[in-house]
């Protein structure tokens, strides 16, 4: 047996004895990190240049980086120019335009139920562009909150350049200022009411998911304005954001998914399509509408959150 | 007849008025040094032109749902006007630091 195990047993030796706690660990101010990065950066830059091995290296690496580079790009632009010169000539009336327009402008209605055509189109003719589109919303808000989201061990453990910065920011809080207050009062019922007005509406008239949707998340932003972070944290937590967007994601791709696997284009389904111009008409626009302005609001509010202040719902 | 000749005097008038307000705004916005002043400037057009548009406009249909949401337009917007321009305003009296060569204050301890 070891000598420093035999000493931990009879209780001799803590082990702990020379790791510290991250919370003891002072912050160091800027000055002193700019300082040892600077060091470090010159350190590396010595290091790198001397070292034969790393040379080398360096210099294979950048040949196959240039090649692969030069390739790419000539492959690209040979894709690119074969598609260019495949397309149709202009003015030129070819089947491929004319039908597709002609069929979506004569048959939209009745076919979608849509009074608004371009909700029919962009809901339910072109629904899977629709899908990636609020995918892509979805996997930028996962990017930013990989990027700025702070959590508590970033800020103790001094890791942070930028962390008197972010606390400059609560020095220019406006939110206990009462006109701000009596504003957000009137107005954010107003633009809630309105953004629900836009959202319920997309079959029928102009709108859609994606207006009602940012408006939602601008009465949101306007409502945190107003009265502080801490209200919109009681109801709009981190969690609870995740589980709206994701639950609307599911449900439109597996809402649409069925669709298309049972009848898409006008093809006989048994989703009722309801009488053209009321609210509840349209088939499956209405509910995927609500599925991609939850998903816009929610997308809108977290950027603000995070760029403001490097969290969704205080944690 | 006579009732439609007043109609469109009072129309003419307001929107001579509003196009004044907003030549004003336009002209102070560029022409003004400090950023307070070309705000009051622009907060002319934004205020009364925008109320003798929407005026002159209300005048010429009659009353009716466009007009209605008109007038909502106009609450809305004197609404919300002031107190972005208070905020704006606030923000340069925080940040400037040679605010005191354009106001009143003698020096920048006061």
């Amino acid at each position: 047996m070891k000598e420093w195990i035999r000493k931990w047993l009879n209780g001799d030796l803590d082990l702990l004895e020379n790791v510290t706690d991250a919370a003891e660990v002072p912050d160091s101010t800027r000055e002193e990190l700019k300082e040892q990065k600077k060091e470090f950066r010159q350190r590396l830059y010595e290091k790198t240049n001397t070292d034969a091995a790393i040379q080398a290296e360096r210099k294979s690496f950048y040949a196959i980086y240039r090649g692969i580079a030069v390739i790419s790009c000539v492959v690209l632009i040979g894709v690119l120019l074969f598609t260019v010169a495949n397309m149709p000539r202009y003015g030129v009336e070819n089947p491929r335009t004319v039908e597709v327009v002609k069929r979506y402008v004569e048959k939209g209605l009745q076919e979608t139920g849509a009074v608004n055509i371009v909700a029919g189109m962009i809901l339910d003719y072109r629904a899977f562009d629709t899908l990636g589109e609020s995918h892509v919303l979805f996997t930028a808000l996962v990017c930013v909150m990989i990027l700025l989201r702070l959590d508590k061990k970033t800020i103790r453990g001094g890791h942070l350049d930028d962390y008197y910065l972010v606390k400059q920011d609560t020095y220019f809080d406006v939110s206990k200022d009462s006109i701000i207050r009596l504003v957000g009062t009137v107005l954010v019922p107003c633009i809630i009411l309105f953004g629900f007005y836009v959202l319920l509406n997309g079959q029928n008239g102009p709108g859609g998911g994606f207006s009602g949707g940012a408006i939602m998340g601008a009465a949101l932003i306007m409502f945190s304005t107003a009265f502080g972070f801490d209200t919109v944290d009681r109801v709009f937590t981190r969690k609870m954001l995740m589980i709206t967007s994701f639950v609307s994601l599911a449900f439109y791709s597996f809402a649409k998914g069925y669709v298309f696997f049972t009848g898409a284009n006008g093809l006989e389904n048994h989703i009722p399509k309801g009488t053209p111009g009321a609210i509840l008409s349209g088939g499956l626009i209405l509910p995927l509408d609500i599925a991609v302005g939850l998903v816009v609001a929610c997308t809108m509010f977290g950027f603000y959150s995070l760029f403001k202040r490097g969290s969704i719902g205080g944690d | 007849m006579m009732g439609e000749w007043i109609l469109f005097g009072v129309v003419a008038i307001l929107l001579i008025l509003a196009l004044l307000c907003f030549t004003a705004a336009v002209i102070g916005a560029y022409r003004f040094g400090f950023v307070l002043n070309r705000m009051h400037a622009a907060g002319i057009g934004d205020s009364l032109g925008l109320l003798c548009v929407t005026a002159a406009v209300v005048a010429a249909t009659g009353f009716c749902m466009d007009s209605l949401k008109l007038i909502l337009l106009i609450v809305f917007m004197w609404f919300t006007s002031p107190a972005s321009s208070h905020f704006l305003s606030q923000v340069e009296y925080f940040t400037n630091e040679h605010l005191y060569r354009y106001t009143d204050r003698k020096t920048e301890e006061e």
